[in-house]
């Protein structure tokens, strides 16, 4: 399920983050752009809500199969681990 | 005033999970079932909106012997199946209730209706005494409690309609998150915190008065309470930690819990930002929270990852359990200016 190219899937990681941190303007951030810290400032509420759509739309369990959430570095980490688990 | 309060079932009405269950599914959940008895006396009616097969709403009537006026069971989105009651109770929106144990549910819920009362079982067990279920005479307290539940959504609202970074809105709410030593007026409400709260709760066990009476009182135990405040509202004591300083120069949290009422306010962040830098200062090398990693206090995993904490796995494969650390030996992490705290 899920699959499609890697740029679909940052697309859809880039409309996912848009709407679990209610800010549009995340619509057009870049791939390689931490997550976490100044700038996205993930957090815990909006990162459940982000994980929890992923795991929806791509079948991934992405909170336990990476305990470190390092793959949540950047949407292109993210869209790299959805990519190896959804092939 | 609510007409229909429409439940989830698992870890909501029914105390577990139904379709883990192997040989017998959960029971029901006591508090849960007592809230929906009360409301029942009352006139309002009851229904089912939950992820599992349509025997799961003839289980739980079975086991809580509530009526269910309607149930939707199957693996859509919430919101439909409350659409979906609204229009064949012909109830309207804002006369109805909603109660999920899971945030995310909650979350997509309330942004898809946003007329209805959406509720965590926490929320459940105060709410029976709020004027929106109660036709007759209400308490100050039950009150004083509806009036924080109004707050909440006013603030939600606003932070929808906000445009810029969570951290601006928390500037722009005039967010206040005070951490101090806990004293023994503290304990009920952290006796309380150890029973209700899961998605941020490092332990996932409930923690008895005397024994949190013990460890305030405990000259080798730091026992540290959280409140927080904003423009909208008081939310008062939301979280609390017990730290252990250990002979080897590492402090750990051997308790880590937080009400998902802050969720979302930086109060997780901020704390584990000034234990790291209170770790630092009391001349420890490394700051470790060991943690029972569970599908549920996923919030805390991410805190824990976004705070810069690294896991190493241990317990058993019926108890997953990991330690988070970080060195604290670097630069401290910085304390953002709306925290008030004890030096460090």
């Amino acid at each position: 399920m899920g699959g499609g190219t890697a740029p679909g899937v940052i697309g859809e990681l880039r409309d996912i983050l848009a709407r679990a941190t209610g800010r549009e303007e995340l619509r057009e951030v870049d791939e390689r752009q931490p997550l976490f810290g100044p700038g996205v400032g993930l957090d815990s509420l909006t990162g459940t809500l982000l994980l929890r759509e992923v795991h929806r739309r791509f079948g991934v369990d992405v909170a336990g199969e990476d305990l470190n959430l390092d793959s949540l570095a950047s949407l292109a980490t993210l869209a790299a681990f959805i990519g190896e688990r959804s092939a | 005033m609510v007409k229909c309060v429409i439940w989830d079932l698992d870890n909501t009405l029914l105390d577990g999970v139904y379709l883990e269950s192997t040989s017998r599914p959960p029971g029901a959940d006591p508090d849960m079932v007592s809230a929906a008895a009360q409301l029942r006396d009352r006139g309002i009616l009851h229904a089912i909106a939950s992820r599992n097969p349509p025997e799961a709403a003839q289980y739980a009537a079975r086991v809580t012997g509530l009526e269910f006026a309607a149930a939707e069971c199957g693996w859509g989105r919430k919101s439909d199946a409350i659409r979906q009651i609204i229009a064949d109770l012909d109830i309207a929106p804002d006369a109805i209730a909603f109660v999920d144990d899971d945030l995310y549910e909650r979350a997509e819920v309330s942004f898809a209706v946003p007329e209805a009362l959406v509720l965590s079982p926490e929320d459940m067990s105060d709410a029976v005494g709020w004027p929106e279920f109660s036709p007759g005479v209400v308490t100050a307290e039950a009150r004083r409690r509806g009036e924080m539940y109004a707050e909440r959504r006013r603030r939600l609202a606003e932070a929808r309609a906000f445009a810029g970074s969570r951290d601006e809105f928390l500037r722009y709410s005039e967010t206040e998150v005070t951490i101090a030593p806990a004293t023994a007026a503290d304990v009920p409400r952290l006796h309380e915190l150890s029973v209700r709260t899961h998605q941020f709760n490092s332990s996932g066990e409930a923690i008895a008065e005397p024994a949190l009476r013990a460890l305030v009182g405990s000259p080798s135990h730091r026992v540290t309470v959280v409140r927080l405040r904003d423009k909208f509202g008081d939310d008062g004591l939301v979280g609390g930690c017990v730290v252990e300083a250990g002979p080897d120069g590492a402090w750990t949290v051997t308790l880590l819990m937080m009400s998902c009422r802050a969720m979302g306010r930086g109060v997780m962040e901020a704390l584990l930002a000034w234990l790291a830098r209170s770790a630092r200062r009391g001349g420890a090398a490394a700051l470790a929270v060991p943690c029972r990693v569970s599908p549920r206090n996923m919030p805390l995993q991410l805190a824990l990852a976004a705070s810069g904490f690294r896991a190493a796995e241990g317990g058993s494969p019926d108890e997953p359990a990991a330690v988070f650390s970080r060195p604290v030996t670097g630069p401290p992490p910085g304390l953002p200016g709306w925290v008030s705290a004890p030096e460090a």
